[in-house]
């Protein structure tokens, strides 16, 4: 494999997209086309990246070691890092026009935005599953153990691995 | 940059999110929360929700923006770089390692049901994350009027209907959002500014 045409391939998705998933399109196009990936190692890839430490965006970490191993999968991490250093850029600009309302209104929409969109996509996600009794328990009880925040976000999540794992 | 938190201290908390955010962005997301906001008071409510809302804008993955702005704030250029790899190296371990078991395992149906009630409980955090992420957006609307609050959860609820109806490119949600958002704070300041004046 020809590694720097690897990292530009991988830094260019992420460079040209946002959010977690926004490189799927780019690297499925590139990495089908190249033979470096077939279409079952992106389903497993996204799948385990909803499970695993960190953001959503390392599935892409997931998909290069399922390529060609640790070397391929490290490199993926520095491409993933670079573009996002680009928020010093905004940060800048947005200083500048800090105290204008009309800043505040577009910030508070983007964030009025991400949670309506996120809100729908986990529950078409989440009914998806299939849903049962059982499952919609499961996240309820998350739910409001979140909220009292007296129960670590980990282990709600191996409760509900192994309620899985010995009830499902 | 903040006096209040040593470059340890920084890559230590952000190490210890690398580790134990199980369950992808949303319960990254939730840590980074409940680890700089809620337990430590590096940040305020207000400063995470500016951080969000400008990581959106920024290209690659939002959470890797929005860990380079609570490290600079906390802890300049140096702190940009011991968030980042307190939060990716284990992480990036851990999904390599995860990756290898998975791919062995991945054909028991034990397993299969282990990550269908894991996915359960992820959106239940994950609901938590949003109304975190929104409360204090709301809390400021309902101080300025009802007109104001009832703007932001048309907004939200909009947003949703449009996606699930029409299903277009999230930029332009984003866009359609921000700038409705932005009118409407700008017409309300004026008529603020109005009603001083009177």
């Amino acid at each position: 494999m020809n590694w720097f045409l690897f990292f530009w391939t991988v830094f260019k998705a992420v460079l040209f997209s946002t959010g977690g998933f926004g490189p799927l399109p780019s690297l499925h196009a590139d990495f089908i086309a190249r033979g470096w990936a077939t279409e079952r190692q992106f389903t497993e890839a996204l799948a385990i990246g909803q499970i695993t430490p960190g953001p959503n965006g390392l599935w892409v970490t997931s998909l290069c070691y399922l390529v060609a191993g640790v070397p391929c999968a490290a490199l993926s991490c520095i491409a993933m890092l670079l573009p996002p250093l680009l928020i010093l850029v905004v940060e800048f600009c947005y200083l500048k026009i800090a105290g204008r309302a009309e800043t505040q209104g577009a910030l508070d929409g983007i964030v009025l935005v991400i949670v309506g969109f996120n809100t729908f996509l986990l529950a078409k996600l989440f009914l998806g599953l299939g849903i049962d009794l059982q499952l919609a328990m499961i996240a309820v009880a998350s739910t409001a153990l979140a909220l009292t925040r007296k129960v670590p976000a980990i282990l709600i999540l191996f409760v509900a691995a192994a309620l899985g794992y010995f009830l499902g | 940059m903040d006096d209040r938190v040593s470059i340890r201290q920084l890559f230590g908390a952000w190490f210890k999110i690398g580790c134990m955010s199980f369950g992808g962005g949303a319960v990254t997301q939730y840590l980074i929360q409940e680890t700089f906001i809620y337990k430590h008071h590096w940040i305020g409510e207000e400063d995470y929700s500016r951080f969000i809302a400008m990581s959106q804008i920024a290209p690659g993955i939002n959470i890797f923006a929005t860990t380079i702005l609570i490290g600079k704030r906390l802890g300049g250029a140096s702190g940009i770089f011991v968030s980042l790899m307190g939060l990716v190296l284990p992480s990036a371990v851990i999904t390599v390692g995860m990756t290898a078991i998975y791919v062995s395992l991945s054909s028991l149906s034990r397993v299969q049901a282990a990550l269908r009630y894991a996915f359960a409980a992820v959106f239940g955090l994950s609901l938590v994350t949003n109304w975190r992420n929104v409360a204090p957006i709301l809390a400021r609307n309902r101080s300025q009027g009802s007109a104001t609050l009832a703007a932001s959860i048309a907004v939200m609820i909009g947003t949703a209907l449009v996606y699930a109806l029409l299903s277009p490119a999230v930029v332009i949600l984003y866009v359609a959002g921000s700038l409705s958002s932005a009118l409407f704070y700008r017409r309300a300041a004026k008529k603020s500014a109005s009603e001083h004046i009177k």
